[in-house]
């Protein structure tokens, strides 16, 4: 399942995976986990029962919001939308992450893609 | 807004948890119901679909659990379902949970009803204005064999001084307590105290009559014009608060007073009298001696050190102080001590010892408690182990076990109000009116919350134990394991029983000095007959019996109705019955080698009859007679003390006194409690007894302000309607004059000894509280012990031990832990109790026989409760312990 590094990077990087994903239209949890595992190429997947609690706990802080959605044909699901309070959160951790990769990439003698 | 959403979110998660569960579960499944569909779109069967499904969700519960601990308000729920959870079990375990709030409930409230006392009496503020500025005189004497710093009373010129020349302090004296007087308002004849008190006194405690007015310098001086002030509830109850009382006439003492004022309702002084008069005190008489009680307050803008040096300064300037007479070439000097202080200096040591008390029984229950709880918390390691493999954090285990016992502290904590509520009340029916200082003692705010926090101290102590002992649990043995017995565990028990075993053995110690000392001093040997003796008696503190004709003759003519009554067979009065406190006196001796020898003296006086109807020994001469009278030589009787005293043992029948006379009898001793030179609260003391008849009119009209006389009766066993002809009998020689009361000898013995008889009983119920803890912590030692092993037991029996062997085997862990913790209470005894020194009398500390019957009770009851539960080793069968295997 990873080294303790990896799940440690994972940690650290979820939030801002799920904000980001919610960036452009609201999603339900099912449709985040299943567009991290495909953007990735595989390489990130959530597991369910940490995937929800991650979620709710980025909806007790006020970042995004839930709501059930009743589409015609389909089973009631619950969607998240990002708040303005979290498109702020989302915009300063992108940055904060761009200086620490950067960081990192220049001490590791890594480059970027 | 971000608080706004939170707290909407809190809500909705506390508010409509059913809700909320619905919601997610619903949430749940549909992700299930996707991740089917996926399958099936890849072409999966639709149960291997759902199957795949479920794998890859990972067990809809988990999902929904991991959730639930991520919500706002989760701790809170989870705590709430943790209470119902313990609730549950604790039900379910009746014996576990009543011994364990019985055994708080026991502890905690002693500790209540203790801490009330020291609340009421150390911590509450005196109920007056600015109590801090409110003071006593302590007199330091140092240098000499009886060094001392205590409170004195002061006489006439220390008064005086303190009056006119400090400046610093209002000043105000009192008589030391209330003289009872009879009252007359109207046709109303009623028996009042009458507290006698100086012109400031109320200004001291900065109280205003709420008609009327406080004393004038002019009524305070000898001579002065009759005045008194009425406190509200006498005004209310006698005069039916009459708001034209002021400047009428009541009758005090038979004469009339006139009513200059009336105090507040609520308004409260040390001396807690109906009515007030005033003292009128000047440097003889009373003020000769070290008579007045004496209270300040500190004037604005002025030190305390400022009052002591002016103190200092006037009263060190007196010629012939008594402290010096007393105390030759010793230093002297005077400090200011705060009210407080000086009001309860004397209970202090005392309710703290009894705080010290209470805290051993709290010690004792928590090593009970902290048995009891090890014990199930290792009885529950299976369910711990399964709720482990189940995903449970070790802090949830912990959790529920700290709620667990929260809620039974919390229980026990509310039923121990209830217990100390009901402690204090019986404390107050042992103790006579006025014996505190404070008027009551009230479970106030301060106690409530006292109560609350050693509850839940309590439930810490106890609860840490085993909750350590949760951290430790290796999964795969204990759910194999239907026995966990570790062996660290029961030394641990063991260690608890001595310490609880070493504090009950002190308790018991200290009980048992106090009883022998109060069985000594019940049993010293009375000098006279004790039994068959009715007493009444009566105010003679009233203007006509200033008069000594009048005096002899109620004496003569009361004593001769009493003895008119069916079933008496003699009649008299003495100022002072054996027993009692007694009044004293300077004499000199007047002739012989011992002319001039000076020294203080018991002072009674009596009727003829006195020695008879007590049925006192005589040693040597005569007793009084009828013909010792006014005009007759003074003649005095003296005790065996005071032979001894003053003349070596020698017969002191025909010598002399100065200004008494001579000495014509001698009497054996009797026990009272002395003003002189107190060293107990009974011993003998050199005794002089004067005929009523020879007493003088100044020394009269003194005495009785401070002593009621007695009419004492002997019969021949009759006690049936005694009293009420008592009255009759003395209504016929002064129809004006009740009795303020009836006692037998015993009656007065023991109002005596009344602060010992409370020590006994206070520290006696607590050694007894004490042993019934050790006893139950013994019991759940061994009875836990044999539960553990009954399959060893079973095996054993059945390789051919007998069940005594078995019995002594098991018994042996909880009798070593006993015997080990007499011997350390003993042991620690030897040195802690050595503080009680002061309060034991004919016993020592180190006394053979208390410790030996302590050693003895302990053995005792160790052994029984050791040995019920072994008994149950018999019921054991070998056979059926193997088949369980």
């Amino acid at each position: 399942m990873g080294t303790k590094v990896e799940e440690a990077w994972k940690k650290g990087s979820a939030e801002l995976l799920v904000l980001s994903l919610l960036e452009d239209q609201p999603r339900h949890g099912y449709e985040i986990g299943k567009l991290i595992e495909v953007r990735s190429g595989g390489t990130l997947h959530f597991h369910v029962a940490s995937l929800y609690p991650l979620l709710y706990r980025l909806e007790k802080r006020g970042w995004i919001e839930g709501r059930w959605v009743e589409k015609a044909n389909q089973r009631r699901r619950r969607y998240y939308r990002l708040t303005a309070e979290g498109q702020r959160v989302l915009e300063l951790q992108r940055r904060k992450w761009q200086e620490f990769a950067g960081a990192v990439g220049r001490i590791a003698g890594v480059q970027h893609a | 807004m971000l608080l706004f959403a939170k707290a909407r979110s809190f809500l909705r998660n506390l508010l409509f948890t059913e809700r909320v569960e619905v919601d997610l579960d619903q949430e749940v499944r549909s992700h299930l119901q996707m991740l089917v569909d996926e399958n099936i779109r890849a072409g999966m069967g639709p149960r291997e679909a759902e199957r795949a499904g479920r794998i890859e969700l990972g067990g809809a519960e988990q999902v929904k659990e991991q959730v639930r601990e991520e919500r706002l308000g989760s701790s809170l729920h989870s705590a709430m379902s943790d209470c119902r959870f313990g609730l549950r079990q604790l039900r379910k375990n009746p014996g576990f949970t009543l011994t364990v709030v019985l055994t708080l409930a026991l502890s905690v409230g002693a500790n209540t009803a203790i801490f009330s006392l020291v609340n009421a009496l150390l911590l509450e503020g005196l109920p007056y204005p600015h109590p801090e500025r409110m003071g006593t005189i302590y007199t330091r004497i140092a240098g000499s064999s009886a060094a001392s710093d205590e409170r004195h009373n002061v006489n006439g010129e220390q008064w005086e001084l303190l009056r006119d020349n400090v400046p610093a302090l209002t000043s105000s004296v009192s008589s030391v307590g209330t003289s009872g007087v009879n009252l007359k308002g109207g046709s109303h004849v009623e028996y009042v105290h009458d507290g006698r008190v100086s012109t400031h006194y109320f200004e001291v405690f900065e109280l205003q009559p709420i008609l009327g007015r406080s004393f004038s310098a002019d009524e305070d001086r000898p001579g002065g014009p009759r005045v008194v002030i009425l406190s509200y509830n006498l005004w209310r109850n006698v005069f039916g608060a009459d708001p034209r009382i002021l400047g009428q006439p009541v009758l005090l003492r038979s004469e009339p007073y006139t009513v200059v004022g009336v105090l507040p309702q609520g308004a409260t002084t040390p001396l807690n009298a109906d009515v007030y008069t005033p003292l009128q005190a000047s440097r003889e008489g009373e003020g000769g001696g070290t008579n007045f009680s004496c209270i300040i307050r500190l004037r604005d803008g002025v030190t305390w050190e400022e009052a002591d040096a002016q103190i200092n300064r006037t009263w060190l300037r007196r010629t012939g102080r008594y402290e010096l007479v007393d105390n030759p070439g010793a230093k002297v000097s005077y400090h200011t001590v705060p009210l407080q202080k000086g009001q309860t200096d004397a209970l202090r040591p005392k309710v703290l010892a009894l705080m010290v008390a209470a805290g051993f029984i709290l010690l004792i229950a928590c090593a009970n408690l902290a048995g009891l709880t090890l014990v199930r918390m290792m009885r529950r390691t299976p369910e711990v182990a399964t709720r482990l493999a189940l995903g449970a954090s070790g802090w949830q285990i912990q959790r529920q076990f700290w709620i667990e016992n929260l809620l039974l502290a919390l229980v026990g904590g509310a039923v121990s109000v209830g217990v100390g509520f009901v402690a204090l009340r019986e404390l107050f029916l042992l103790l006579p009116e006025h014996f505190l200082p404070v008027a009551s003692v009230p479970l106030d705010g301060r106690v409530m919350l006292f109560t609350l926090v050693i509850s839940v101290l309590t439930s810490v102590l106890f609860a840490m134990l085993p909750a350590l002992a949760a951290l430790r649990v290796d999964l795969r043995s204990s759910m194999a394991n239907r026995s966990v017995a570790g062996v660290g565990s029961l030394r641990l028990r063991q260690a608890l029983i001595a310490g609880e075993v070493a504090l009950t053995v002190m308790l018991l110690a200290g009980s048992g000095l106090l009883i022998r000392s109060l069985i000594h001093l019940e049993t010293l040997p009375p000098g006279f007959n004790s039994s068959g003796v009715m007493v009444a008696k009566a105010s003679l503190d009233d203007v006509r019996y200033h008069d000594p004709a009048t005096f002899r003759k109620l004496l003569d003519e009361s004593t001769a109705a009493m003895r008119q009554i069916p079933g008496v067979e003699n009649a008299a009065v003495g100022s002072n019955l054996p027993y009692e406190f007694t009044g004293n006196d300077w004499i000199t001796l007047s002739d012989g080698k011992e002319a001039g020898h000076q020294g203080g003296v018991d002072w009674v006086y009596v009727t003829p009859g006195f020695f008879d109807t007590l049925e006192m020994p005589l040693l040597a001469g005569r007793v009084f007679s009828n013909a010792d009278g006014p005009d007759s030589q003074h003649v005095v009787v003296v005790n065996q003390s005071f032979a001894r005293k003053f003349y070596g043992g020698t017969n002191p029948v025909g010598r002399y006194i100065d200004q008494y006379g001579l000495i014509v009898g001698e009497v054996a001793d009797v026990p009272l409690s002395s003003g002189l030179d107190p060293v107990a609260p009974l011993q003998t003391e050199e005794t002089m007894y004067v005929p009523a008849a020879q007493i003088g009119g100044t020394l009269l009209a003194l005495m009785h302000v401070w002593v009621q006389p007695n009419w004492m009766v002997r019969t021949a066993g009759r006690t049936a309607g005694l009293t009420a002809e008592m009255q009759r009998a003395l209504a016929t020689a002064d129809p004006n004059l009740p009795a303020s009361g009836f006692y037998t000898m015993g009656d007065l013995l023991a109002r005596t000894l009344t602060m010992q008889r409370m020590e006994v009983a206070l520290l006696g119920a607590m050694a007894a509280l004490a042993l019934l803890l050790s006893a139950v912590g013994v019991f759940a030692l061994v009875a836990n012990m044999v539960a553990q092993r009954t399959r060893e037991i079973g095996i054993r029996m059945a390789l051919g031990s007998s069940i005594g062997q078995v019995m002594v085997e098991i018994a042996r862990s909880g009798v070593a832990a006993s015997l080990f913790g007499v011997v350390l209470g003993l042991v620690l005894s030897a040195g802690a109790l050595r503080v009680m020194r002061s309060v034991l009398y004919g016993v020592g500390v180190y006394d053979i026989t208390t410790n030996l019957l302590v050693v003895l009770t302990l053995l005792v009851i160790t052994l029984l409760a050791t040995l019920l539960p072994t008994l149950r080793i018999a019921r054991i069968d070998p056979a059926r312990t193997l088949r369980e295997e």
